[in-house]
């Protein structure tokens, strides 16, 4: 599992709207692109990108192996045909291209997770998404951040509750039925105790937000970003000079 | 130094109690999630995540069980590990199993907008059975046709093949999960822990 870790890398300092920025970008290139240039300059960024934030290849692959079984597998349905011959192998390349553009994508999002708590994603959300939505958004994200773990253990605590008592015995539908009602009456009443609690708090629609500023660093990024997502769109619009693109 | 005054707008009561309850319903899909039953005809997990979106279409209606759902997806993406397996990240979503967390706050929606025909949600025991039947299953019906032409694109595949892998081989699952909510619905338990009067 990753999740965000102190620490004092470049990534670490940056702020959290450039590295979203540069994110996006990263994301929309690398899944629109079809040449293979592209792709590897794409995966020495990626690569480039695990190594700044301190972490490793292998423990992303293995944090996102349900994913990457799924990936996997890609290529091998992609050839099924519903007729003789059956397998069309030709088709399985494409496929294995787009998975692994996929895992690029992984790369760099694990690094975002690693270097950036999720309170500064909030503040960034509550910032600049506009009204009252940006509000009910970044309040929000903050919040189920804090209940997931707590509501979790609620879930578990349920579900231990009923193996003592021989929920094993019960069939499946039965058992999500059991668990479902448990968990969902605990967690109303924590909604309850948590409207109180935001009223009693004077929950407003204008609140003091959180500090975030821009560094020196930052700018560059941003402009990587946006180059990014400019090279997204020439491949998507299939512009003639999208594989002559100096990246 | 600058001074600033400004008046306090506070959220409205009853808007403070939909977010409360649209956020602990999205804490509480992320807990599904993370419970991951082995599913012998996919490889993706198979997660008692869509429960969460029958309950937040069902209980908070299609504004607030949307909102629901959002939230979801935004935790997600800016990085507590909240979709199956302890997932976290943009880049899930952009993957091949993406369209399946961007369909949910659109199947809440809709099983909201089916179920409550209004933004506020109503008291679930003057809904007949039968409409909440359909919403979930028109829900679900949602969930797998974006979640299949998202997983199709992801991997370079035909859409045909994509609803084998991402859509067909999670029915009996899936309609496993709606029955066990649908028995919740007609039992009126939910109607009974639904908090509007």
């Amino acid at each position: 599992m990753i999740a965000y870790e102190h620490g004092t890398t470049l990534f670490h300092r940056l702020d959290p709207r450039s590295k979203l920025v540069a994110q996006f970008g990263f994301a929309f290139a690398a899944v629109t692109t079809t040449e293979p240039s592209v792709v590897a300059v794409l995966s020495l960024v990626a690569l480039g990108t695990l190594a700044v934030a301190r972490l490793s290849v292998f423990r992303v692959l293995w944090t996102y192996r349900f994913v990457l079984v799924l990936l996997a597998l890609g290529p091998l349905f992609a050839s099924l045909r519903f007729g003789p011959p059956w397998l069309a192998l030709e088709h399985a390349p494409p496929s294995l291209l787009a998975g692994y553009q996929v895992v690029l994508v992984l790369f760099v999002s694990a690094a975002y997770v690693r270097t950036t708590p999720v309170r500064e994603t909030r503040a960034a959300i509550q910032r600049h998404v506009p009204g009252r939505a940006g509000q009910l958004l970044g309040t929000g994200v903050g919040l189920v951040f804090r209940f997931f773990p707590v509501v979790l253990r609620d879930v578990r605590r349920a579900r231990l509750a009923l193996r003592a008592r021989g929920g094993d015995e019960l069939s499946t539908r039965e058992r999500i039925q059991r668990l479902s009602l448990l968990t969902v009456e605990q967690a109303f009443s924590r909604g309850e105790r948590l409207a109180l609690a935001l009223r009693a708090r004077c929950f407003s629609w204008n609140p003091t937000l959180p500090r975030l500023a821009f560094g020196r660093a930052d700018y560059p990024l941003v402009a990587a970003g946006l180059l990014l997502t400019g090279l997204g769109f020439v491949q998507v619009l299939g512009l003639p000079a999208a594989g002559s693109l100096p990246v | 130094m600058t001074e600033q005054y400004e008046s306090v707008e506070l959220v409205g009561d009853n808007t403070v109690q939909y977010f409360a309850m649209a956020v602990v319903v999205a804490a509480l899909t992320a807990a599904l999630a993370q419970f991951t039953v082995p599913y012998p005809f996919s490889p993706a997990p198979f997660t008692l995540q869509t429960v969460g979106v029958y309950l937040a279409g069902l209980l908070l209606g299609p504004l607030w069980g949307a909102l629901s759902l959002l939230l979801y997806a935004m935790v997600g993406a800016a990085g507590a590990p909240v979709f199956a397996g302890f997932g976290a990240g943009f880049g899930v979503i952009t993957g091949p199993t993406g369209g399946y967390i961007l369909s949910f706050p659109i199947a809440a929606g809709i099983i909201g907008a089916l179920v409550h025909r209004r933004v506020d949600p109503r008291a679930l025991d003057s809904v007949s059975v039968p409409i909440q039947v359909v919403g979930m299953l028109v829900g679900l019906a949602v969930i797998y046709a974006i979640g299949s032409v998202w997983l199709a694109a992801s991997t370079d595949q035909s859409l045909v093949t994509g609803l084998i892998e991402g859509g067909v081989v999670f029915v009996p699952g899936d309609l496993l999960k709606a029955v066990a909510v649908i028995s919740l619905v007609t039992g009126g338990h939910l109607a009974r822990i639904s908090f509007v009067e």
